[in-house]
């Protein structure tokens, strides 16, 4: 039973949490539609126009941390010493609660954001078209820019929500240090292996090292690279969270 | 019902706050856990409703661990804490959001004791007083219908009428299926309340049995001249009240306080009287 999974209690703790977080969240997505159609906006100032790949790299400006944030927000409970007997004392199983805060704060947040965004990308290019004579553009879900920033979001979710389950204060603070210097690490690793394999091959002039190293490390993910970034990075994450969750004491 | 086996729990480099408990709680009785402050109480009502591990023994429910919070576990036990935070949300929205996870939860209820407590469904929890904010989760707590309920001292933040109007509803909420521990310091609020008195001190437990007994063993009141060598424990107080093997006296009125203080200040004579009694209810 400690591994129970039941459906209509993951719909439950996701309604829970949403009526719980309702005014952070529609406080932040208000804030963050109308920062991004005033972006939009102003972009078309410029050329007249809104391209879908400019679209979704504003849509990524807020999309990102507005999800981080949201993030936090949800686990602040979990947190808080007086507040998070009633959360631990649920009857809900470990892995029943990671599954709800997992599909609220990526699938729901998702979806909720990207429609919304969506009408309000589509409704700040009809105000450039009748303020700048800007083009017509159709803002659609269904492009690589899009996916893309998805998919970012996917994998580095887990690890924010990680650091929003293991640290009590400061949260957002040292969960961006822990992975400023988890990415550093990793730098320097990948730098240390290219060197060791690839040196003989004369490929370091000597000079420019530095930033070899940065563009050669950051740059060339091997497909064992692309493969563990992008697929196993996020569900190990995941099961740290679980860990974290299981092991929680107040 | 609950069951504590050879448990010991320390925080992080600190000492020990509990050591050896061996408990049994059993449905129908409400328990009152007395020790003073810092002598373990808050923490043994977290490690039996799993909100902290022990560092050895194990407690557990109808034989599971409530170190794995498993969800059949959780939902026989329900913890009113005595220091919490409550979401700002209106009463009935509170209720929504929490009373779908317990199977047995009764909205009529948790609606009828909200009403008892002169609050309204309407009331945002955030504007109530902390006295208020305890009895909603009081209330909640008792809604939630589950076998085990524990309170940890939930008298504190009540005023004067508050603290007699909990004593009649928990005098009502408890039936044969039923088990309340109820954790404080301050022994008279709950006096009429309680059938079991458990009684922790130096980290382990050094009291354990039911008032019937407690009352069947011992004598409380002024003794008379030619008892006056005979007292266990005496204080000089309250007139001189005095706790005596009871032997063949009359039946006298239980004084939880002297015993509490006579528990702690002359426990071996008085383990020694409770020696051969078995800790059933």
């Amino acid at each position: 039973m400690k591994h129970r999974f039941s459906g209509t209690s993951v719909f439950q703790f996701i309604r829970r949490d949403l009526i719980l977080h309702k005014a952070t969240l529609v406080t932040g997505l208000l804030v963050a539609l109308v920062l991004l159609f005033l972006f939009c906006w102003l972009n078309m100032l410029w050329d007249q126009q809104l391209a879908t790949s400019e679209f979704f790299g504003i849509f990524g400006l807020f999309y990102v941390p507005l999800g981080i944030l949201f993030t936090f927000s949800l686990t602040k409970e979990f947190n808080n010493p007086k507040a998070n007997h009633l959360f631990l004392v649920l009857p809900v199983s470990v892995f029943e609660r990671l599954c709800a805060q997992w599909i609220t704060t990526t699938v729901l947040y998702t979806a909720v954001f990207s429609i919304l965004a969506l009408a309000v990308g589509t409704l700040a290019i009809i105000m450039g078209i009748i303020t700048f004579r800007a083009d017509f553009n159709l803002l659609s879900l269904f492009s690589a820019p899009y996916w893309k920033v998805v998919q970012l979001y996917f994998i580095i979710q887990p690890v924010f929500l990680v650091g929003a389950l293991t640290y009590s204060k400061n949260r957002i603070g040292k969960t961006a240090l822990a992975l400023g210097i988890l990415f550093l690490a990793l730098l320097f690793f990948n730098f240390i292996l290219y060197a060791l394999f690839n040196h003989g091959y004369g490929i370091f002039k000597g000079e420019s090292l530095g930033s070899d190293a940065f563009d050669l490390a950051s740059a060339d993910f091997s497909l064992l690279g692309k493969w563990f970034y992008g697929l196993v990075f996020g569900p190990l994450m995941l099961v740290v969270a679980y860990l974290k969750m299981a092991e929680k004491e107040v | 019902m609950l069951s504590i086996k050879n448990l010991y729990f320390n925080y992080p480099n600190s000492k020990p706050v509990l050591q050896s408990i061996d408990l049994d709680f059993k449905v129908g009785n409400i328990y009152g856990l007395f020790g003073k402050n810092g002598e373990g109480k808050s923490t043994l009502m977290k490690l039996m409703s799993g909100l902290l591990f022990p560092t050895h023994g194990f407690c557990s429910i109808n034989g599971k661990n409530m170190a794995l919070r498993s969800v059949s576990g959780l939902q026989h036990i329900f913890l009113v804490p005595e220091d919490f935070e409550l979401p700002a949300l209106q009463i009935a929205i509170f209720e929504q959001i929490n009373s779908s996870f317990y199977p047995n939860f009764s909205k009529d209820r948790f609606y009828g004791l909200i009403d008892e407590f002169q609050l309204s469904t309407k009331d945002k929890i955030s504007k109530l007083s902390f006295g208020q904010k305890k009895k909603v989760l009081i209330a909640f707590g008792i809604a939630t219908n589950t076998p085990l309920l524990l309170m940890d001292e939930p008298t504190n933040g009540l005023d004067i009428p508050s603290k007699s109007q909990f004593r009649k509803v928990m005098a009502a909420a408890v039936d044969e299926g039923k088990c309340v521990v109820i954790s404080t310091h301050q022994v008279r609020d709950l006096h009429s309340l309680i059938n079991h008195v458990t009684i922790l001190d130096n980290a382990k437990v050094v009291f354990d049995h039911p008032l019937e007994v407690v009352s069947d063993k011992l004598w409380f009141g002024r003794p008379s001249t030619s008892d006056a060598d005979a007292g266990i424990y005496s204080e000089t107080s309250f007139g001189g009240k005095t706790i005596i093997e009871r032997q063949d006296r009359d039946e006298s009125e239980m004084d939880l306080e002297l015993l509490f203080n006579g528990v702690l200040h002359a426990s071996p004579k008085i383990k020694n009287i409770f020696q051969n009694t078995n800790h059933e209810a």
